[in-house]
């Protein structure tokens, strides 16, 4: 019998619209396509119920007021913890669905952050990508540079604060960035996906503005040093022990240098033409760089996916200083936009075998993970 | 019986249209077909219903057949209440049940009355003019016959000859009589050559088409087992298509030495047998085939040709090698034959390439063919990939021999492809066994649904794939 897969996407996110086109279009295809799983969409909405429904899988939902629609009268799912995770549909034909296997495609928080693998882990079945402490180091910009500086990785040199810091003590804080770290810097709100709430600033009045910017959408601010003579290199690797990289891919950059989302998902960078569109825009498919630097940005991409712990898949964004050819660590994706889908493509890994790839991954891991004993027997209770 | 509900449904009329025009209105295909098909929905997989008149007219007649038994069984149901005998209503129902019966075979009157009284007569009347026109026309007129290839020679033949001649060929896959005496309707009469396809079903039809054409010169392509359901043997089909050669007596025709059956009818050393290495003192050489073409050079005495053709497949090289010798023969110099030659590309659906993101899909979809598939799998052997991978549902109309034909094909594909995709049918079996017997250990996708897999095949693929899509069947041979 087919497995049952549950595809989660949507989401109480900032990047709510991106996971459902990765969802439809990267994850549910393909995987219907093989014919080998019984596929069922879970869709989450912006204030977080949960539906599930066959007519998720079709895009035309949720273009324009339709997907509200459906919401309104829909009811949503609930789910059970009974040996597993079981959905059960209510209304005139109730239906439980047992959940074989996860497959969550969530961008940004109460997804990509950690949130939900903890509440596959506590349903116990296997699931898709890092689990829950890799997602939640991965998705904390300030946490990972920490992690990779520990693990003697070059970052660019950063500051953080809290936005309730920035609150009481702002002159102090700006002055301490303005000491620490030279112009141009980018604020950034650490916990976010897509270059949202990024801001490039180059003086005082530009550096308050972004970081009241950057504190609308977080508790705390990042803000770092920017490269110079900088090249942009993403590695997107899957696997969990043996790790397999696909193609370096240097995203193409605006005049003032910064890939943000506008770039990325709204222009599919339609200015730049003659390049190849990836899945966030134009990119250049190797990227172009010299074959030292190039191998170094495999090797650092492998090493920061293992410090970290990611499994199943990710991406590694990383920063090149062209002139002194230093390899510096920027962030890590633990569930690409589209799952880079075009870029394993390139690499010579079909979208349905890269989802195939990724679901034999979480068995994989679950199974290793079973292994492993979780109970002590114990006379501590006896003493009561 | 257990499908017998689904010829009830509300698309049943429109899927015995379906049927009838998928079989070009053929009663004996169409009921060949109806009586190896169980569950009637499955039936309308790769196309929809093209309402044209003749289509509209049968729909109307099962709809207005279907509303005569439901008030007869009606009247039947209201007679047997008003005389109290419940028992005539069994009657009522028995008709009802058999009423998808009654449609079905009920169809081939009108059809049967419509190509007597109609059909038939008129073109007899268009083929008796066509005939005049072809006997007053001046230009040469080319014949092309064979189991396969003609389209392809046809086109190369026109690219070329085109370079310097007004040039006039029958369009697409018309090569039936009635639709070459249509196209005969069309030459403007100042025409220099004339290529006409000509097609082959029974005994004597290339006989016909000679006496309609009257062609001068002309190509026997390759001899397989293609219609052999329909010849019942490959004698009966090698006669057939060398009616050509007894029209034309002593008149030039060319002949496919590397078509085992064409050659075993003729003399080795028959200057117009052609092959790869060239044909009638032409002399190919220096071959070089990748994806975007085939390049070679042609001399014969102080001529040389060297060109190249965006056509994928050594096996064109003998038409090719054939096309240079007619060219040559009514006046083309060495600069127009080069010219046309370089701009003859793939013709659609055969041998033609593409990229989807950086693999390499070569649609030879109209290619049904043994030979067809031998070449083919050739053309994927030689070229670079990554993966190569093969895609075909088999071949239609191979008569007894359809078994030991693709368990030929199974353990062929075996050989060279990394990946194996067949479209499930009547054929699957014997490919996998040919497969297993070669001990085949590449990845093999069988499919249910080709629409779907054919639509979505960029979710299969990836940059460095060899794709060669072989062949491709209409609902009525699945």
């Amino acid at each position: 019998m087919n497995k049952t897969i549950a595809v989660f996407f949507g989401g109480r996110s900032t990047e709510h619209d991106i996971s459902i086109i990765s969802a439809l279009s990267s994850v549910i295809k393909p995987l219907e396509l093989t014919k080998k799983y019984k596929v069922v969409p879970v869709y989450i909405t912006k204030d977080g119920k949960w539906f599930s429904d066959d007519k998720l899988k079709n895009i035309e939902l949720y273009r324009g007021n339709a997907i509200d629609e459906f919401c309104a009268k829909s009811r949503p799912v609930s789910v059970t913890f009974d040996g597993g995770m079981v959905f059960k549909k209510s209304g005139p034909i109730k239906k439980d669905i047992r959940i074989d296997i996860a497959f969550p495609v969530m961008h940004g928080l109460y997804g990509e952050d950690g949130s939900l693998m903890g509440l596959l882990r506590m349903a116990g079945i296997p699931f898709v990508g890092s689990d829950m402490q890799a997602s939640v180091i991965a998705m904390d910009k300030i946490l990972a540079k920490q992690v990779a500086q520990a693990n003697n990785i070059s970052t660019p040199k950063f500051v953080f604060f809290s936005k309730s810091e920035f609150e009481i003590n702002r002159d102090a804080i700006v002055d301490k960035v303005m000491h620490e770290l030279k112009f141009p810097q980018f604020v950034k709100p650490p916990h976010l996906g897509s270059s949202i709430g990024i801001t490039k600033v180059s003086n005082r009045d530009e550096l308050i503005n972004a970081i009241e910017v950057a504190s609308y959408y977080d508790d705390r601010i990042l803000v770092e040093e920017a490269i110079e003579n900088l090249i942009e290199i993403t590695v997107p690797i899957i696997g969990n022990e043996i790790l397999q990289t696909a193609l370096p891919e240097r995203p193409l950059l605006r005049d003032d240098k910064f890939f943000d989302f506008e770039t990325k998902y709204i222009n599919g960078g339609k200015k730049s033409a003659g390049k190849k569109m990836g899945a966030q825009g134009y990119s250049e498919l190797p990227a172009n760089i010299h074959a030292s630097l190039y191998d170094a940005s495999i090797d650092i991409a492998k090493k920061v996916y293992r410090m970290a712990g990611c499994e199943g898949i990710s991406r590694i964004d990383l920063l090149i200083d062209s002139e002194s050819k230093v390899v510096y660590f920027n962030e890590i994706n633990p569930m690409p936009g589209s799952l880079y889908a075009h870029n394993w493509r390139a690499s010579g890994v079909s979208s349905i075998e890269l989802v195939e790839r990724l679901i034999e991954l979480a068995e994989e891991r679950f199974l290793r993970n079973k292994k492993i004993e979780t109970t002590f027997s114990s006379s501590f209770l006896k003493q009561f | 019986m257990r499908y017998y509900w689904t010829r009830f449904l509300f698309s049943y009329p429109k899927t015995i249209v379906y049927m009838l025009q998928s079989s070009e209105y053929h009663l004996k295909d169409y009921f060949s077909w109806l009586h190896r098909s169980a569950d009637m929905r499955l039936i309308m997989k790769r196309r929809k219903l093209d309402y044209t008149k003749k289509a509209r007219l049968l729909l109307a007649f099962i709809w207005l057949k279907l509303l005569g038994i439901y008030l007869v069984s009606l009247a039947i149901i209201i007679f047997s209440i008003y005389i109290a005998n419940y028992f005539i209503i069994i009657l009522a129902v028995f008709l009802l049940f058999i009423s998808p019966l009654i449609i079905t075979y009920g169809i081939s009157i009108p059809l049967w009355l419509g190509q007597k009284l109609i059909q038939e007569p008129k073109s007899r009347k268009i083929i008796a003019s066509a005939q005049q026109i072809f006997a007053k026309h001046p230009a040469l007129k080319i014949a092309i016959a064979g189991s396969y290839g003609k389209t392809t020679a046809k086109e190369i033949l026109q690219t070329v000859l085109g370079e310097a001649k007004r040039v006039a060929f029958t369009p697409g896959n018309i090569n039936t009589l009635i639709g070459i005496a249509r196209f005969a309707q069309k030459l403007r009469g100042d025409e220099d050559v004339v290529i006409v396809e000509f097609g082959e079903e029974k005994v004597g039809d290339i006989q016909a088409m000679c006496d309609l054409v009257q062609p001068g010169m002309g190509i026997i392509t390759g001899i397989n087992e293609a219609h052999l359901s329909s010849f019942g043997t490959l004698d009966r089909t090698i006669a057939t298509i060398f009616e050509l050669q007894d029209y034309l007596g002593d008149k030039p025709l060319y002949k496919n030495l590397e078509s085992a059956l064409v050659s075993s009818k003729i003399d080795k050393n028959d200057k117009l047998a052609f092959s790869h290495d060239g044909v009638n003192g032409w002399q190919v050489s220096d071959v070089l085939a990748d994806v975007n073409g085939t390049a070679f050079t042609a001399k014969k005495d102080s001529k040389i040709i060297s060109a190249h053709t965006g056509l994928l497949g050594l096996h064109n090289l003998g038409v090719i090698a054939t096309v240079i010798s007619i060219a040559d023969s009514i006046g083309l110099s060495v600069d127009q034959i080069t010219d046309g030659l370089n701009k003859t590309v793939p013709f659609e659906h055969r041998m033609q390439p593409r990229n989807l993101h950086g693999a390499w899909i070569i649609d030879d979809t109209y290619n049904g063919n043994s030979e067809g598939v031998q070449a083919g799998l050739l053309l994927l052997k030689g070229l670079k990939a990554k993966r190569r991978i093969y895609i075909t549902p088999g071949l239609v109309e191979q008569g007894d021999k359809s078994q030991e034909i693709h368990e030929n094909i199974g353990k062929q594909i075996a050989q060279v492809a990394d990946i194996v995709v067949l479209m499930k049918n009547s054929v699957t079996d014997y490919i996998c066994n040919g497969l297993k017997e070669s001990k085949y250990k590449g990845r093999l996708l069988i499919i249910d649904n080709p629409l779907e897999f054919y639509s979505n095949l960029d979710q299969f693929v990836a940059t460095g794939d060899v794709v060669l899509m072989q062949n491709d069947w209409t609902d009525n041979y699945a």
